[in-house]
């Protein structure tokens, strides 16, 4: 169920591929590349399978899925084995504290036992497990007004400018002696994951540190793919700036 | 040769460097076609801007994977299953 400001912004997104409109330069290059389908897309079609089928399937050999939704007690506590160390990862990187993370972890588990009867096999059960944990952390969240401090417009003077499609400041490559010292370079990225707002962090956290699908992290948010990725592309230009002064070569 | 790429480019026969910009989470990722991987790469081995550009995004995407420090409790199953029990109606059975 989406309500309020969310079934707009789901609607938004839905309607147009992206919470941020993809840009009449993005659909231009389109034209001017001929973009084909995905080798993932293509496959899918071949196959005549869908990846919701087949994840439904990985996800009922590795977890009993029948059983869980049948009720049995012990599928659902393999679940909580199985999963939580992961889920209790992405839910602190998206809170950024440890015991505010594990109480969310107990109520996204008590929901899903609870409304275990609202899964309608449209994804991974995991999948579905994780956007309750999700949702849950995004509201708490924003209830404690732990925001992250950069805001959507941020986010896209971030991005790199043109003019006539050339570079406007030409990138400098990045020293390997200033990225060598890893708990250093740890901590930079870190700091920047977290000045990255909720949406975009929440993606960079579920693509590139936990190294799910583009769909699945689609279906956790419930947004369309399009939007994962522009907002993933986004995400990683924003934090390539906020890296770049800390990396980059003096120029001679 | 190189003149002759840039010639292209500039005509729009071929992507610039802000057209390029925009896939490159699909390049990474491995999935776009053919033809476009060629135009894709065609126009870094000859741009002195793209070339760095796409090191440090896929530099920003290892070094963001490298963020997998976070500690996990050690009793945290075993609290969310108590947890539960409190809870709910777990076990049913």
């Amino acid at each position: 169920m989406i309500r309020g400001r969310n079934k707009v912004v789901h609607e938004c997104i839905t309607r147009s591929g992206g919470l941020i409109l993809p840009s009449l330069e993005h659909i231009a290059a389109c034209n001017t590349l001929q973009i084909e389908p995905t080798k993932n897309q293509v496959q899918d079609r071949e196959s005549g399978s869908t990846p919701d089928a087949d994840a439904n399937k990985a996800s009922a050999d590795s977890l009993d899925l029948e059983a869980l939704l049948a009720g049995d007690d012990k599928a659902f506590e393999q679940l909580v084995i199985q999963e939580s160390p992961r889920l209790f990862r992405v839910i602190v990187r998206i809170l950024g504290d440890d015991n505010e993370a594990e109480s969310i972890l107990q109520e996204t588990y008590l929901q899903a036992y609870q409304r275990m009867d609202t899964f309608r096999r449209e994804s991974k059960f995991t999948t579905w497990l994780y956007a309750i944990g999700i949702n849950l952390a995004r509201a708490s969240l924003r209830k404690s007004r732990r925001l992250s401090s950069l805001e959507d417009q941020e986010v896209e003077r971030l991005q790199p400018t043109f003019s006539r499609g050339m570079f406007v400041d030409s990138p400098v490559e990045w020293d390997p002696g200033k990225m060598a010292e890893l708990s250093e370079r740890q901590r930079l990225v870190h700091r920047a994951i977290d000045k990255l707002p909720d949406d975009y962090k929440t993606i960079v956290v579920l693509r590139d540190i936990e190294e799910y699908s583009t769909d699945e992290v689609a279906k956790m948010l419930d947004i369309s793919s399009g939007a994962v990725r522009v907002r993933l592309h986004r995400a990683r230009g924003a934090l390539r700036k906020l890296l770049d002064s800390h990396f980059r070569t003096q120029r001679a | 040769m190189k003149i002759f790429k840039i010639i292209k480019m500039m005509v729009g026969l071929s992507p610039n460097c802000e057209k390029v910009n925009l896939f490159l989470a699909d390049y990474v990722d491995g999935t776009l076609d053919d033809k476009t991987r060629k135009d894709f790469e065609e126009h870094m081995d000859m741009c002195k801007c793209c070339r760095p550009y796409l090191n440090q995004y896929k530099s920003t995407i290892e070094m963001a994977h490298e963020c997998d420090d976070v500690k996990v409790p050690s009793e945290l199953v075993e609290h969310t299953m108590a947890f539960l029990r409190r809870n709910s109606d777990f076990p049913r059975s």
